[in-house]
């Protein structure tokens, strides 16, 4: 083990460790801005430089907020309830944060740094063949750390949080799974880098008629795997309290919190490399280190969306949930691979051609999910009035 | 030197896991010390320079089946984990006797006559030529195994909805 080899690994993990727990920080205050925006209230504006006038003309839009709840969360008691299995209280939520760090490593980000000391060009820290189902494999380990902290608590509501996030977790990772599959299968290669490389020159993946669709599916799992608005059912406040994390306070609930926005950020980085052209976009080929900006830049619009959907969309019920992953994402991403295996052996670059795959898929896309919708939807029946009439 | 400090860490946590899996009572923490074991095993493979084995390994092992194990203990009254209950274990001496025959009639003579390379040859990229192996002569093999699957997901449905219709019969009848 020689020291450049350490040196190496050390220049290509730690700006991952650094970068995406700050842009945490600024992402809880974007959130907590633009919903208050959506529900037509200010949002945190007080907090700014410390030792300065409050609320005056240094408290720059509040932006001190993130530091003061992370100095607040640190200092806050942390209580294990007498019942609780202690060890499996504690290990939770580092669990819940490990995998979402370790994820980050497959994602082809090439810092302008990267080159500086070691001979090979773009350092992702891992770089494996296989880095799709490595991450599709390490995020599926979410699951756990959230049935863990449900179970740990020895609280009915965190038990019932933690059933209902494996029930979710584990159907709706098919459906995102299945999205995937089809870049995998029009690129040949299960490799990250390859798939970001093969979208060069805006050939995105999700400008062609296949491809939005699979977006679409992967970015509604995505939200689902994340446990997102509107599938925030394991942590529903208004049903469960908090959901898995009812128990968890001070630290161990930050850690919580910060597991889920890292996996969120994993999972847009995902969703960026397979559809978005990963760090594809104007002016990189004269500046190279641009490619990590645009990278980020698509991290930020993917969860930008996302907050707008939280803002927006009321919670779904349980049979909703489960019935949208498995009798409506499912099939759609089934017939969605079909279509991908057609338009593929098309190979075509005539407009019209391109035109026509592009209208013949999406009406028969559209035509199926109507169909599924009506083969879905429940016959409900006009209610019946016992006493009032 | 590396790869050995590897080796023996990941394999004395493997055991430890797989120990700590069958002795402890409280089934939740069993399963727990479970995955430690599969995620051990996925180490192993990487060291072996088998990628795809160890991404499935953490998939299938860890992803499904730890899970569904879960689900299982869920349904059982033992889900508090605190069960007093001794387990007894009767047959451990045949249980022993059995895995040291197994030992050394089956598993010994069949490291010693392995012949195993020094250092594991990385196969670029593996995945597709697992891909091309599975296309090529063994697509017969794939394709009833994923007609097994399909089988055995469609009876365990319509098992369990003609469980639930029986029981909506019963609760009409009282």
């Amino acid at each position: 083990m020689n020291l450049n080899l350490i040196i190496d690994i050390l220049i290509a993990t730690v700006p991952l460790l650094v970068i995406f727990p700050s842009l945490f920080a600024f992402t809880t205050w974007i959130e907590r801005k633009a919903l208050a925006r959506i529900q037509n209230r200010i949002g945190p504006n007080k907090v700014g430089i410390p030792c300065t006038r409050a609320g005056g003309s240094f408290s720059l839009f509040g932006l001190g907020q993130p530091a003061a709840d992370g100095i607040k969360m640190l200092f806050k008691e942390d209580i294990v309830p007498t019942g609780a299995d202690r060890l499996f209280h504690l290990l939770a939520p580092i669990l819940a944060l490990i995998p979402a760090m370790l994820v980050l490593c497959f994602l082809p980000l090439e810092f302008p740094w990267s080159g500086l000391m070691s001979a090979k060009s773009g350092v992702q820290a891992f770089l494996l063949d296989s880095a799709v189902i490595f991450f599709f494999a390490i995020t599926g380990l979410n699951t756990l750390a959230v049935f863990m902290a449900g179970w740990a608590s020895r609280n009915k509501y965190s038990l019932l949080g933690g059933m209902r996030a494996i029930a979710q977790m584990v159907s709706y990772e098919i459906p995102l799974v299945l999205s995937a599959v089809v870049v995998v299968m029009h690129v040949g290669s299960l490799n990250a880098a390859d798939i970001a490389n093969a979208q060069e020159n805006w050939r995105w993946f999700v400008f062609t008629p296949w491809g939005l669709a699979a977006f679409v599916i992967f970015f509604i799992s995505a939200l689902a795997e994340t446990n997102r608005s509107p599938f925030d059912l394991p942590e529903a406040e208004s049903e469960l309290i908090a959901g898995y994390f009812t128990e968890y306070s001070g630290f161990k609930f930050a850690l919580f919190f910060l597991g889920e926005y890292i996996s969120m950020f994993a999972i847009s980085g995902l969703a960026v490399v397979l559809f978005l052209g990963g760090g594809a976009g104007p002016g990189v080929g004269a500046l190279p280190w641009l490619a990590a900006v645009w990278f980020l830049a698509k991290i930020f619009a993917l969860i930008a969306v996302m907050i707008w959907l939280r803002g927006t969309l009321p919670r779904l019920r349980v049979d909703q949930l489960m019935g949208f992953a498995w009798k409506f994402l499912l099939p759609i991403s089934i017939l969605n691979i079909f279509i991908s295996g057609i338009t593929w052996h098309l190979k075509s670059q005539n407009p019209v051609v391109i035109a026509g795959v592009w209208v013949a898929s999406l009406m028969i896309l559209y035509v199926v999910a109507k169909g599924l919708n009506k083969l879905n939807r429940a016959d409900v029946k006009p209610r019946e009035y016992k006493y009032a009439e | 030197m590396t790869q050995e400090i590897t080796f023996w860490v990941l394999a004395v946590i493997a055991v430890l896991g797989a120990l700590v899996a069958v002795r402890r009572r409280n089934l939740i923490h069993g399963v727990f010390a479970l995955m430690i074991f599969f995620a051990s095993l996925s180490g192993l493979f990487l060291l072996l320079l088998a990628e795809f084995i160890a991404a499935v390994q953490i998939l299938v092992y860890i992803g499904a089946v730890g899970i569904l194990l879960l689900f299982a203990i869920m349904l059982t009254e033992r889900v508090t984990g605190d069960d007093a209950r001794r387990v007894t274990s009767r047959g451990w001496f045949w249980g022993l006797v059995a895995t040291i025959v197994i030992f050394v009639y089956l598993l010994l003579p069949a490291i010693q006559e392995a012949n195993l390379p020094e250092t594991a040859q990385p196969i670029k990229p593996s995945v597709e030529a697992l891909g091309k192996k599975l296309m090529n002569p063994y697509v017969v093999t794939l394709e009833v195994l994923a007609l097994l699957l399909t089988a055995a997901l469609i009876g365990a449905v319509a098992a369990a909805q003609g469980a639930r219709e029986n029981k909506e019969e019963q609760s009409d009848d009282s």
